[in-house]
């Protein structure tokens, strides 16, 4: 068994010659090709993030661009609904003053109309009136005519008749 | 055959040849040639998958991309700093190495060749070389051995910390040739006695080695995923204790 952990010291020497060629061949055929391939891998993929990370804030430019394009036409559209809202505000304003000052024209003629038309009522009153006054006076006039007075006046009217005129016999007697 | 026999025979090298230079001698063994057989696997197979464009490979590209990002972001980079990036080819190739090596140990016929103290020991002296080498570039020579005294130290202790930090550095690449060696053999030789019990139980009449055959095959297989799991936790654990003893050279604040 002392051949098991005795070393063969020949066999020493071909491992190191063996070992030393092959780090040198290999390290010219594998590994140099391999690490290359990679690094061209890891380059094309840092290349491929950069070139997404740039169209990304691109894109993000262009986000922004918009979004501030669009406040602003809101607040286009805001001023100009409130410019439209005043105008119409002041449209309603004068139409209404116009109706209250066409009321108000209307209201003066006819309150000059209606005074026309009373005067004219009044004059035709007082007409009337003084009509009526002289028919009443008239009346109360000739009611005021005494009948005895009358009846005197008559009956010496009749007498006298009578003492012209003796066929006559007005008296009743 | 003695339990001895049958172990020496799946888990101990088998030695073909020897090729001698000078006082040297090179053994041409079967671990040798799975280790071989590995690094060919991964010269191969590595290379092909990376580099084709075929869909029906994606996946196996993906894996290995996989792998090597989390070498790359959780092991070598939080430990060896920024610069530690030049140092990624080593601790991939390290950790599909050993992983190799695991595996192969794991398909019929073949051995392991982690489970060999040799192996584990080259492996540990890369590590080893790699460790000064780095803190040596990143500090420079004499920077490098200044530091090698954590600071804060009081000046008449540096001579007895200095021999004790050179000792575990050794230390540490010993115990790491060691951890690797001891968990990829464990296994085996669980999985042996496992089934010679089988034949000792089967001794005392075959009835019993009958009935003793399903319990013993069920716990071969458990153990047999378990080495598939230790197989790669060994890889990722022998290559992260050698991104943090690099860090710890190359920053030693």
């Amino acid at each position: 068994m002392e051949a098991l952990i005795k070393p063969e010291f020949g066999l020493t020497f071909w491992t190191i010659l063996c070992f030393v060629l092959l780090v040198v061949v290999l390290s010219k055929t594998a590994w140099k090709p391999l690490l290359k391939a990679v690094e061209d891998r890891e380059n094309a993929l840092k290349r491929d993030r950069e070139a997404a990370e740039s169209a990304r804030a691109e894109a993000e430019k262009i986000k922004g661009e918009l979004e501030a394009k669009f406040t602003e036409i809101k607040a286009e559209l805001a001023h100009r609904l409130d410019s439209a809202k005043a105008e119409g505000e002041k449209e309603k304003e004068r139409i209404i003053e116009e109706a209250a000052r066409s009321a108000a024209r209307i209201l003066e003629t006819a309150r000059i109309e209606i005074d026309a038309q009373k005067n004219e009522a009044v004059r035709e009153l007082r007409e009337k009136v003084v009509g009526l006054t002289l028919a009443a006076s008239e009346k109360l006039l000739e009611a005021h005519l005494d009948p005895k007075i009358n009846a005197r006046l008559i009956a010496e009217a009749l007498a006298e008749l009578e003492k012209n005129d003796k066929s006559l016999n007005l008296s009743g007697n | 055959m003695e339990l001895k026999e049958i172990l020496e025979h799946h888990i101990v090298d088998h030695v073909w040849a020897w090729g001698a230079l000078g006082p040297l001698k090179f053994p041409f063994s079967k671990h040798l040639l799975m280790m071989g057989l590995s690094a060919v696997i991964l010269l191969v197979i590595l290379p092909l998958v990376i580099r084709s464009r075929s869909s029906a490979l994606a996946p196996f590209r993906a894996m290995i991309e996989i792998i090597t990002l989390f070498l790359r972001d959780e092991v070598v980079l939080p430990n060896l700093g920024r610069k530690g990036a030049a140092y990624l080819g080593y601790f991939s190739t390290l950790f599909f190495f050993i992983l190799t090596m695991n595996l192969l140990g794991m398909v019929p016929f073949g051995a392991t060749a982690t489970g060999n103290l040799a192996v584990t020991a080259g492996l540990a002296l890369t590590t080893f070389a790699l460790v000064n080498f780095a803190g040596m570039r990143e500090q420079g020579v004499f920077s490098y051995l200044a530091h090698i005294v954590p600071k804060g130290v009081p000046l008449w202790l540096y001579p007895l910390l200095f021999p004790i930090e050179i000792i575990g550095l050794v230390t540490k690449t010993f115990a790491l040739s060691i951890r690797l060696f001891a968990n990829m053999i464990a296994g085996h030789i669980v999985i042996l006695a496992f089934i010679s019990f089988i034949f000792i139980f089967g001794s005392f009449g075959a009835a019993i080695g009958f009935g003793v055959a399903p319990i013993s095959v069920a716990l071969v297989l458990f153990i047999l995923l378990l080495e598939l799991f230790v197989a790669f936790l060994q890889a990722y654990v022998f290559t992260f204790l050698t991104a943090i003893f690099t860090g710890a050279a190359m920053h030693p604040h």
